[in-house]
């Protein structure tokens, strides 16, 4: 999860704005900045797609980027191996400086450090499965036989071994994804940058994709910036969620927080149709146990949700022990519970 | 392309009201203004006869201006000439010797191959790449030149095209990569192509013969002005149309320009570079007559030194010309398709039959040759032993017969032709060489500026002022006067047949084959039938550009009314519209973009032919140029070939209007 004290964060963005127009870079730090989006555009014919964006992104961890269409998302992921060039701010990955990156410092991280899976899959229709996937080590330079080999075992890692020799418009939209992925795995990078990879695909199949990527993930442990319009998706995946609205990051946090405690009414209107009890966890429903209380009722993890802490509640006639590093922390009564059920379902 | 041409099209709201409508009017004003105006300009000389009150004044001709030429032609012959000739005339001279000795070589190695080893080498590399069909059409081709008795005319013909092609596509496709990768490129290039493109080849024949001298240089030359633009245009097309987020892909992976241009967007491209060869190839095949005119020998040569003293010769000859032309088309467009990298799906072992193929044609090639020379076949298929005799009785049987005033068909196209000559020409004729000359420059400058905007207009005031200024009023009103009869009926058959193609699948079946065959003829051909069919002087000329010009028309309106949203025809179905009032009242005025481009390339299209025309007596600016050329009048040549130029931009600012919205809809 979030980063533990010592450990450097993997992405370091500060300060990132991303302005269209003509002479961009000027708007940046001037009062006009500021301006809504419209005004803005009628006063200097530009448009701040991104503005003043800074988080930090943790080794291991998946951090997802939701919004709507227009909120800036894709261009700041873009921004961020410079597909688009940022108009202001310090970017750095893996301990490079990109925004001051030559050409060939840029390729590179591009080529080792960063893999990214597209929208629109982006794949090559006139090379087979197999030469899509090794491609990211074929502009490496990698000699062919081993580059075939390394895409192979990848192309197993995701399943697709059976259609190595197939090409991209002979395969459903979900297995050309799972292609997509699979070439951004080949060149085993620190960092995946996922850019709204299922919108294109069917719910179902959306579905079992995001299944996927769970398990990649803990299989590989890597770092993942994932970028989505979808809510749910983003709670299903996300360690912390940045939620963009016109170019800027209203809320940054942990799916509970934001669930919890939206920071605005933008937020809160995003998260209203989510049951509260299955992201919230006991930590936001407990109370501190009073001085000498007992607390021999049933043990639950305080990380464990809401709603899978009901059947355990309802067996039992005491409060709950919410468990933190064997250490409990707190008390969890039936009317929390409810109330924490029935505020979700009211809102 | 094709999904951003529907969308400017059918994002259009229904309430929005048609462009044309308020233009249509101010056009209807103005042409109104211009006919009362005629009236009073016009008057008649003591025998009665019309005559202008107002012609264009002899103050404002530059009477000088031909003398200038003929002594700037003068010195650049004598530099060209020079025993120690500039570095730029060393150059010219140097270009024009290298292509012709490429174009004798070629020549000669066709002939060296045996006529029965180029038959094999030709047919095997079409088999190999094109498939059975290509293969079919190109031995049908080369069986058509045996049979005809024209293989060694025809070889000149191929060697002049796959040297004018070859260094077209030299040039053009670099700069279309170029123009693909970078817009402004592309903006830089494109004002260049759409002049090249603009003036009808008759205009640059003179420039090209007194830089180049006649000879196959200068053939090669004013092919390549002509066939360099698709070349680029479809090449740029091509880089473009690669899916972006292909080349961010690749990118996000490190891949560097170079990587990106060789890995992901030629081969994506590849079917478009294909056809962009393909077109290359048809636009010079329809330089092959015109190049004839400059000694680029062939096909051509037997076509314009034929069209009076054997027309019979011209005849088979121009039939010859199309035959190539269909075939070359056939082969190129089966090999754009059939080796298009992102549908073949091949894998190791389909990629090392095919290498097998390769090497198995190329070796049955250099067996058949071989043999072919062991055996003693002759260069070119023996005359004495072709069809060509019987034929040409045939053709000139076939001529005797539409010539004879007793037969029905003579009925039909004399009237025609005298009713397009009376009515039509005639009157309009009158109405621009007689009307007063400032009414009619700012008639078209007024009908610019409704239709098109001001630059526009401007410009068009400026080429038809130097139109003036060259001395070249009447000639230009006179072509002018053909022009707009053309393109009037060429619209007029084009937007009928458009919208009964687009309304029924079977008329727009039937017309696909007519429209390929006639987009393919070379621009003269057209006009060779008719010459012998219609015998009034400027009717074959019209006659040919609304042959030309027609198809065209009718792809765009077609075109247009299918890309029409659909959602506004079925919420007006579900009003209760009719078919007609569908037509009328929401296809037509959605699709009015699409047939304003019709128009627009129409009247360039006509243009090119009606000048040609002046090759077989229609007057006007294309005769002064034939003059030029046959009998060395060289200020008066350059001279009209100037006013074509400037005629012929004027006529594409006019009516460009909404061109940018069209170009679109023509990818």
């Amino acid at each position: 999860m979030t980063g533990s004290v010592g450990q450097a964060p993997v992405i370091r963005a500060h300060g990132v704005w991303k302005v269209f127009g003509p002479r961009a870079e000027r708007i940046v730090g001037t009062p006009e900045a500021d301006l809504p989006r419209r005004e803005l555009l009628e006063r200097t014919g530009c448009v701040a797609a991104v503005r003043d964006v800074s988080f930090e992104v943790w080794p291991g961890e998946v951090f997802v980027v939701m919004g709507l269409s227009g909120s800036g998302k894709s261009t700041l992921v873009r921004t961020l191996i410079r597909l688009i060039e940022p108009t202001a701010g310090e970017i750095e990955i893996a301990g490079r400086d990109v925004t001051r990156a030559s050409r060939s410092e840029l390729r590179a991280l591009r080529r080792h450090e960063v893999g990214m899976v597209f929208q629109h899959f982006g794949l090559l229709a006139h090379r087979r499965v197999l030469d899509n996937v090794a491609f990211g080590l074929e502009v490496r330079g990698v000699p062919k036989a081993e580059r075939q080999a390394r895409a192979r075992e990848v192309l197993r890692l995701v399943g697709l071994e059976d259609v190595a020799d197939r090409f991209p418009d002979q395969l459903s939209g979900g297995m050309q994804q799972r292609v997509g992925v699979a070439r951004a795995f080949a060149v085993d990078p620190a960092v995946l940058l996922y850019d709204e990879p299922f919108s294109a695909l069917d719910p179902l199949i959306r579905r079992d994709m995001q299944d996927e990527i769970c398990r990649l993930q803990a299989e590989t442990g890597k770092t993942m910036i994932f970028i989505t319009h979808d809510l749910s998706e983003a709670l299903r995946l996300g360690d912390r969620i940045a939620i963009m609205r016109d170019g800027s990051i209203v809320q940054l946090g942990t799916p509970e927080e934001l669930v919890g405690s939206p920071a605005d009414a933008y937020v809160a209107n995003f998260t209203r149709d989510i049951p509260r009890s299955h992201v919230l966890t006991l930590r936001w429903v407990m109370r501190k146990p009073a001085p000498g209380e007992e607390l021999d009722g049933p043990r639950l993890d305080v990380r464990t949700t809401v709603r899978d802490a009901v059947p355990v509640l309802a067996a039992s006639e005491k409060p709950v022990c919410a468990v933190e590093d064997g250490r409990v922390v707190g008390l969890v009564e039936r009317d929390a519970v409810l109330r924490a059920i029935a505020s979700g379902d009211e809102r | 392309m094709a999904s951003v041409a529907a969308d400017t099209v059918s994002t259009r709201p229904l309430s929005h009201r048609p462009w044309w409508r308020g233009r249509l009017v101010g056009v209807g004003v103005v042409v109104a203004l211009m006919v009362a105006s005629y009236r009073l300009g016009v008057t008649t000389d003591a025998n009665g006869v019309a005559v202008a009150r107002f012609p264009w004044p002899e103050e404002l001709v530059w009477n000088a201006f031909p003398g200038h030429l003929d002594a700037f032609q003068t010195w650049l012959l004598d530099q060209r000439n020079a025993e120690d000739p500039s570095i730029v005339f060393a150059l010219f001279n140097g270009f024009a010797t290298l292509v012709d000795s490429l174009v004798s070589w070629l020549d000669r190695f066709l002939l060296w191959l045996t006529w029965v080893g180029t038959a094999a080498t030709a047919t095997l590399v079409a088999l190999r790449f094109g498939g059975v069909r290509a293969a079919a059409w190109v031995a049908g081709a080369l069986a058509a030149f045996a049979l005809m008795g024209l293989w060694e005319e025809s070889m000149q013909t191929v060697a002049l095209m796959l040297a004018a092609v070859a260094l077209s596509l030299a040039v053009g496709i670099p700069v279309g990569i170029a123009a693909g990768l970078s817009t402004r490129v592309q903006r830089a290039v494109t004002p260049v192509l759409d002049t090249m493109q603009i003036v009808p080849a008759f205009a640059y024949l003179m420039p090209v013969v007194i830089l180049f001298s006649v000879g196959p240089g200068a053939a090669v030359v004013a092919t390549m002005i002509y066939a360099i633009p698709p070349a680029v245009r479809i090449t740029a097309l091509g880089i473009r149309s690669v899916a972006p987020n292909t080349v961010e892909a690749a990118t996000s992976l490190g891949a560097t320009r170079p990587q990106i241009l060789a890995k992901v967007q030629l081969p994506l491209a590849r079917r478009m570079l294909m056809l962009g060869v393909n077109q290359t190839i048809l636009f010079a095949l329809s330089m092959v007559v015109i190049a004839g005119l400059i000694g680029g020998g062939g096909l051509g040569d037997l076509v314009t030194s034929g069209l009076y003293s054997s027309p019979a010769m011209a005849i088979l000859a121009g039939a010859a010309i199309v035959i190539v032309a269909m075939a070359l088309d056939r082969a190129t467009e089966a090999t754009a398709s059939r080796t298009d990298p992102t549908r073949r799906h091949l894998d190791d072992s389909a990629r090392r039959t095919l290498r097998f193929l390769t090497v198995g044609a190329a070796a049955a090639a250099a067996a058949s040759v071989a043999l072919a020379k062991e055996l003693g076949a002759p260069a070119a298929y023996p005359e004495g032993r072709s069809a060509q005799e019987w034929l040409l009785a045939r053709i000139q049987s076939a001529l005797d017969y539409v010539q004879d005033p007793a037969r029905f068909l003579f009925a039909v196209t004399e009237p025609l032709g005298n009713a397009i000559l009376v009515h039509l020409v005639q009157p309009l004729q009158s109405f621009l060489i007689l009307g007063p000359w400032f009414t009619t420059l700012a008639g078209v400058t007024a009908i610019a500026l409704v239709v098109s905007g001001v630059r526009p207009a401007l410009t068009t005031l400026a080429m038809f002022v130097a139109i003036g200024v060259v001395g070249m009023w009447e000639p230009a009103m006179d072509t002018f006067s053909q022009v707009l009869v053309a393109t009037g009926i060429a619209v007029a058959i084009g937007i009928a047949l458009g919208i009964a193609a687009s309304e029924s699948a079977l008329v727009s079946r039937a017309l696909r084959p007519v429209n390929d065959v006639l987009q393919t003829l070379p621009q003269l051909v057209y006009i060779i039938p008719f010459v012998y069919l219609m015998p009034v002087s400027i009717v074959p000329g019209i006659v040919a550009g609304v042959l030309y010009a027609f198809p065209v028309v009718v792809r765009l309106v077609e075109r247009g009314l299918r890309d029409v949203a659909p959602e506004a025809v079925e919420a007006a179905s579900a009003f209760g519209a009719s078919r007609t009032q569908l037509i009328a009242k929401v296809k037509v005025p959605l699709a009015g973009d699409a047939i304003m481009l019709g128009i627009n390339q129409g009247i360039i299209m006509v243009l090119a032919v009606v000048v040609i025309g002046g090759l077989v007596g229609s007057g006007g600016l294309g005769y002064l140029v034939t003059e030029g050329l046959v009998r060395g009048q060289f200020g008066q040549g350059v001279a009209a070939s100037l006013a074509i130029l400037a005629l012929g931009i004027a006529l594409d600012r006019v009516t460009q209007a909404t061109r940018q919205a069209g170009k679109e809809v023509l990818a």
